[in-house]
């Protein structure tokens, strides 16, 4: 009985209590229930030699509904889309080039560094929301447990030099501040891009949906262009 | 209560889409994730007002709060791959750090400049 629930169960109980923290924390990157989470769960089932099938037996069902919970994401991009309306296609072009400009330095980075093609089709969708990034990983050949990971982490990494960039390059167009985060750094960009006002948070977040959908259509083409 | 029932309601409205989803993308052999055809079609319902927003609202919104719990047990999966993490970690970790500088510095100063002329447009009328 116990060993029946207690993926599910022990996922979350921490899930509550870290998420907790976190918020008390002002949200902190670092402490987002994502990152620490998993890296509690990985160090439990380690200690206790436990399989991951057995973690996974009842934590599935959990995964079960990562896909409605995506489906969910049209909510706000309806919501927002209304507010979008005078500078639609300048907004739509530049988040379908901010895509575009991920997926090929990602690409090519990986290229450089020699990584085999199923360890850069994982990376590929690096900048995307987790949620939709492993469903693309898994359709272009990835791994969807590595891009997980390393979409969490582009977030976190994302949202502390997002804020950098921003300020150096003198960033100072709200739109271009929200394009800029939504599209690089997904759910964790888009929170700091709220702390540079409503604008910039709205365009993230339609940024970061979209730069989604434009992915999945244009990673097949660079993952030619890799194996090549 | 009542708000709790209509909020579970409306999550399992949101799983039948998904449902309704993965099977269209069975039957037309569709080469799209689910979660991607689900957007839009959602979308495109919510845009020509054949559902209204209020019958998907309160559950929609409970899923997206709660969206990192759903991906907990996925990240956790790493845990299959430590001898890939061990050989190639850091590399990966070095393509997530130079190609987010670069996708953000191109893209933020493509979006600047695009819509810094703008502003200037409208001034000048």
């Amino acid at each position: 009985m116990i060993k029946g629930v207690f993926g599910i169960l022990i996922t979350i109980l921490l899930y509550i209590g870290i998420r907790k923290a976190y918020r008390h924390f002002d949200n902190k990157p670092l402490l987002s229930p994502l990152f620490i989470t998993p890296i509690v769960l990985v160090a439990i089932l380690l200690w206790q030699g436990i399989p991951y099938e057995n973690y996974h037996l009842s934590a599935k069902y959990l995964t079960n509904i990562l896909q409605p919970a995506t489906i969910a994401l049209a909510i706000p991009l309806y919501k927002y889309f209304e507010l979008l309306k005078k500078n639609f296609a300048k907004i739509l072009i530049s988040i379908f080039f901010g895509t575009i400009v991920a997926i090929t330095s990602t690409a090519a980075i990986s290229g450089l560094f020699n990584l085999n093609g199923e360890m850069a089709n994982s990376m590929i969708p690096h900048s995307v929301t987790a949620s939709i990034a492993i469903d693309i990983s898994q359709s272009i050949g990835g791994i969807p447990a590595i891009t997980a990971v390393f979409v969490v982490l582009t977030g976190i990494i994302g949202s502390i030099i997002g804020p950098i960039i921003i300020k150096y390059l003198r960033i100072e167009n709200c739109i271009a501040r929200g394009v800029l985060l939504g599209t690089s750094a997904h759910a964790s960009g888009t929170s700091k891009a709220f702390e540079f006002g409503s604008i910039s948070g709205t365009i993230s977040s339609v940024s970061m949906i979209l730069t989604g959908i434009f992915t999945i259509f244009a990673a097949p083409i660079f993952v030619s262009l890799i194996s090549l | 209560m009542k708000r709790t029932l209509i909020t579970i309601g409306q999550i399992f409205v949101l799983m039948l889409i998904s449902l309704c989803v993965n099977k269209i993308i069975h039957i037309f052999n569709l080469n799209i994730p689910g979660s991607i055809l689900g957007i839009i079609v959602v979308f495109l319902l919510l845009q020509f007002k054949i559902i209204p927003l209020k019958w998907i609202e309160s559950g929609g919104n409970f899923l997206l709060t709660h969206l990192m719990l759903f991906l907990i047990p996925s990240a956790v999966g790493i845990i299959q791959h430590g001898n890939i993490l061990r050989s190639d970690g850091l590399s990966l970790f070095a393509v997530i750090i130079f190609g987010s500088i670069i996708a953000m510095v191109v893209t933020g100063l493509f979006a600047e400049k695009f819509f810094e002329s703008k502003r200037k447009e409208q001034g000048s009328v």
